[in-house]
This record gives structure tokens, sequence and C-alpha cells, in this order.
């Protein structure tokens, strides 16, 4: 697959903060990244610094397979926290700059405009749009010129549950085009739903990076319980078959190992003149995936 | 660049506060100009009109209207500013534009507005000596008219010199202070510090007044009473002499490209969030 976007080693700090520290990583063509972290990541700084806002320390990133310059984030779009525009101007003339500064034609305008649900409000000032709509109006200048690739940061941040939907629909329409998607986001649901793949930061390290059903099927996660829960418990904490045993409301919440399938730890049971009396399969939501990878050492 | 200047166009040609900046400058440029000759007070031998004719008027009104070029640098610093209150930079940024493109951006914007000041300088003064000239020939009209290039060289300057000051302070109210202080204040106060040695020519608000020089009215109003007296040359000394003309404007020009330069330096640098 062409390469989109690939980062070395990029590190980036505010006197004495580490924001980001030497991240790797590689987007392919046609892939939705998501970008997960707690607040203080370095997700945004990640974007910024791709994006041109702001300059790494160390480190270097390519976009397209070459280096960064001014004229590939045309083929862009770019949402970067809260979209600025200039409030005094209204929507048109807003979305013009962008075109004159894209190169393309102002045609494109009332496509986007329609497309975020704000060509009625075409000719309104910036200043007088609404939270929501002003980030609807930052989803649309960054759908201006049918860009390849989309970089949005918390695309949904600030929005009421009507909204949020909306601007999901919107993005999921372009992933669903095939093209490629750069998703910060702390609302993991969102990720889940848009992205196929993820990278999880924590205090601007990478965590965990790949595919979001690959991360998700990492561990496999059951619950049990029979009649002598503690015994059990004591048996499989000796044996080599589970990786994490907790109780939870009475029942057994084991991690197996990696080889063990369900199948074996009814075997051990039984072995162990044990009858198991319920057993329930789990997957491991990226919520609490990305919890158990972020909570504090 | 017209792409540049299209963008700029559709910025400012809907923002108020410029329009009514420029809208303020045109007014005070023209209707003050037009009261000079119009509050001309008869005093013995020498008269107001007089300034107002070929070849002096060039002169004349070039001191006049210099500190104009005061307010087109306060609509520069304005507009600058904004873009980081608004955080328009960044949007053009992430959209395609280069941060040096950002400056060349200013800079045209920058140039346009030093030619609409000089044209319409020429222009009132073109008026003006048509109208109060005894005697007009092509070359009594032309001459001093090579003032008008160091015009458009002080405008240019004070424009980038309050380009900078809105990079590096990025705050609206705090720049225009700064801009005003330093012109208003600070500059006169150094040169009176400095005023017995020659550095005091040397400073970057003085190289630029000082290419718009006061004229010699003496000498003016002499030739007006085609006097054989001779003129009391301690009068003479009212008049401040200065740098040499090519070196004051070698001086301002230099003083403009370090204003640029810097300002190139300190957009490469900055983070736009």
């Amino acid at each position: 697959m062409k390469e989109i976007l690939s980062i070395r080693g990029l590190s980036k700090s505010y006197k004495n903060v580490t924001a980001i520290q030497n991240l790797n990583l590689e987007i392919s063509e046609g892939q939705a990244y998501g970008i997960l972290g707690p607040n203080g990541s370095g997700k945004t700084t990640t974007l910024s610094i791709v994006t041109g806002i702001i300059h790494q320390d160390e480190g270097s990133f390519n976009w397209f397979g070459k280096h960064p310059h001014a004229n590939q984030r045309k083929k862009i779009g770019s949402l970067i926290e809260t979209p600025h525009f200039y409030p005094y101007l209204n929507l048109i003339k807003n979305l013009q700059i962008i075109c004159d500064i894209k190169g393309i034609s102002y045609k494109d305008i009332y496509r986007v405009l329609e497309s975020a649900r704000l060509a009625e409000r075409r000719k309104s000032r910036f200043s007088t749009l609404s939270l929501g709509m002003k980030q609807r109006l930052g989803i649309a200048a960054a759908l201006l010129g049918d860009p390849s690739v989309l970089v949005l940061d918390e695309p949904t941040n600030g929005l009421d549950p009507e909204g949020i939907a909306e601007v999901r629909e919107i993005v999921i329409q372009q992933v669903e085009q095939g093209k490629t998607l750069i998703l910060a986001s702390h609302i993991l649901s969102e990720v889940e739903k848009i992205c196929s793949h993820v990278a999880i930061l924590k205090k601007g390290e990478l965590l965990a990076n790949g595919p979001v059903k690959e991360l998700l099927a990492e561990d496999e996660i059951i619950e049990i319980s029979c009649d002598r829960n503690e015994e059990l418990k004591g048996k499989l904490e000796g044996s080599e078959l589970v990786n994490e045993i907790e109780t939870e409301n009475g029942l057994l919440v084991l991690t197996l190992n990696g080889n063990t399938t369900p199948a074996d730890i009814n075997a051990f049971a039984f072995s162990n003149e044990l009858v198991i009396h319920h057993m329930l399969s789990r997957k491991r939501s990226l919520e609490s995936q990305f919890l158990e990878l972020v909570k504090e050492d | 660049m017209r792409r540049l200047l299209h963008i700029e166009q559709v910025k400012l040609l809907n923002y108020n506060p410029f329009r009514i900046t420029l809208g303020i400058y045109f007014i005070a440029f023209t209707l003050g100009l037009l009261i000079y000759p119009a509050v001309d007070k008869e005093i013995p031998v020498i008269s107001l009109s007089d300034l107002f004719r070929f070849p002096d008027v060039w002169m004349f009104l070039t001191w006049v209207t210099e500190p104009y070029n005061v307010l087109l640098a306060l609509i520069i610093i304005m507009i600058t500013t904004k873009e980081f209150n608004n955080h328009t930079f960044k949007t053009q940024l992430i959209f395609g534009l280069s941060r040096t493109e950002l400056l060349i951006q200013k800079l045209l914007l920058i140039v346009v507005l030093a030619v609409f000041a000089t044209l319409l300088l020429g222009l009132t003064s073109l008026t003006l000596g048509l109208i109060y000239s005894y005697k007009i020939t092509f070359k009594i009209a032309m001459e001093n008219t090579l003032i008008l290039s160091r015009y458009l060289i002080s405008s240019f300057a004070y424009m980038t010199m309050g380009l900078l000051i809105a990079l590096l302070i990025k705050n609206t109210a705090l720049s225009l202070l700064t801009f005003l202080a330093m012109r208003v204040f600070v500059d006169p106060v150094l040169f009176l510090v400095l005023r017995e040695y020659e550095v005091k020519w040397y400073l970057p608000f003085r190289t630029t007044t000082r290419l718009t020089p006061v004229p010699n009215l003496i000498e003016i109003f002499q030739k007006k009473v085609n006097s054989s007296e001779t003129i009391d040359e301690t009068a003479l000394d009212l008049l401040p002499k200065g740098l040499p003309i090519w070196l004051n404007t070698s001086l301002a020009l230099l003083y403009t490209g370090l204003a640029i330069y810097f300002s190139y330096r300190l957009i490469q640098r900055r983070r736009f969030t």
C-alpha cells in the first residue's frame, strides 16, 4: 500500500514538559487511523507538527513519501482543534480564502456547505455561528477540493449528541469513499466505530499501535464460576494457562494465555474435580484496553 | 503573487476597522492638504501658498504628509495582530500556505499601500502645484519629484517596522502602543540624549523621518521676495542638517531589510496554535 504519512523519531517538548517522545508511525493509503490518548498525551502536538503549525525538536516525517512541503498540505483536509476563520466574513468568503490557498475552484464551496448542512447559513458571518456549526464549517473546509487525506483532531469536540452523529456520519462517508483518515480523539467508541487502525499515546509515547481488530483480539478474556471459586483461582494461579485472574461480582475473570482456549480451562477444572457452571467469553473492549494501557504506573 | 494579494483583498475589503482607518487616512490626507492653502494667512512678505507652487510643493507636501505613514503602519499592525487573535495564520498554514507566503502576503499588502500613499501624494501635489503656480513649465513642475521615491521608501519602511513589531508582540493594543511610543517618545528622547553625537542620525526612525526632510523654508521665502539681502545664517541653523541623502536613504533601506529579515525569522519560528 502507498505510504501516506511516515513519522520517524518525532519529539517535541514545551520547556520542561515532554509533549511527544520518539514517536514512530506509518500510515498507509486508505487506512482510517485513530490516535487515542488521554489529555496531554501528545495527540494534538503530533497533528500540529505534521500540519506545519509547529516545529518538532527532533525526528522527521514524510507526506506521500516526500519531505514535507506546504504544497502537500493542499492535498490534505485538516481540522486541528477548534476551527478558526475570519469572524467578520461570511461562510462563503471564508471558504473562498481556503479555495484560493488550495488553488481550487469556488464551485466546490456549495458542495461542502451542503454536506455540512450549512448551505442555508452561507451568508452568515462566522462569528454568528454556534459552536456546532463552527465545527461543521471546519469539516466543510477540510473537505474542500475533495482531498485524499483527512486529518481531524477531535472533530466532535463541543458538539451535542445530534451534532456528533452528523459529523461522524460525514467522516464515515469519507472513509467509505476510500480516503485516508487520521483522527485524534479521546472518544474511544468513536475511534472504534470509524477507524481500522489505532495508535495509543500516553505522555507522548506510543504504547500500542496496529489494526483495531488485532488490538481487540490480543487478549481473550473469559468469566467463569464454579462451586469453589477460591480453590479454582488458587489452582489456576499455579498454572500457566492464564496471565491474570480477577474477581468481579463472584465471578472469576481470566485473561487467557495466548495459546489457552476456554476448553483448556474447562478441562483443567474438571481434572481438579471442579465443575464450572458458568463460562462466558468476553471480548475486551477498546476502552478497557485503552484504560489499562494508559493507567498510571 | 496575485493569489496572495487576492486573499488579502478578500480579508481586508470586508474588514471594517481596515476600511475605517484607510478612510480616515484618505480624508485626513486630502482634507489636510486642501485646508492648508485655505488657512493661508498673509504674514509680512511671505504667504503659505508659496509652498504649494512648483517645484517646492513636492518637498513641502512630502514633509507635511510624512506623519500619515504612521497611520499606515498602524493599519499593518492591526491586521497582522488580528491574524494572531483570530488564529487565522494557523488556518492558512494548515490549508497549504507556507510560512514564507504568510510573510510575502503582508509585504505585498505593504507595497500596495505604499504605492497608494505615494500616488495619492503625487496626485495631490500635482493638483495643488497646478492651482497655485504662477509659471508652469514641465521642467519646473518635475523638479524635485524624485522626493516621491523617498516617500515611497519611507512609507514602506514605516509599515515593515510595524509588521515586525506586530509579529514580535502579537497583541494589538500592545503593538500599537509600542510602535507609537517608539515613534513619538523613544526616538525623540534618544535623539535628544545623543544630540552631541553623530550617531543620533543613525537611529532607525530618524533615518526614516529624514527621508522626507524639512524643506528649506527660508530659501523658499527668499526666492519669493527675490531679496538680495543676506539671510541670517543663524536662522539656517534651525534646520537640522543630518546625513547626506544617499547615506540616509541607504540606512533606511538597510533598516527596512533588517525588519523584513527579522520578520522572516520570527514567522519561521512561531507556533501558530
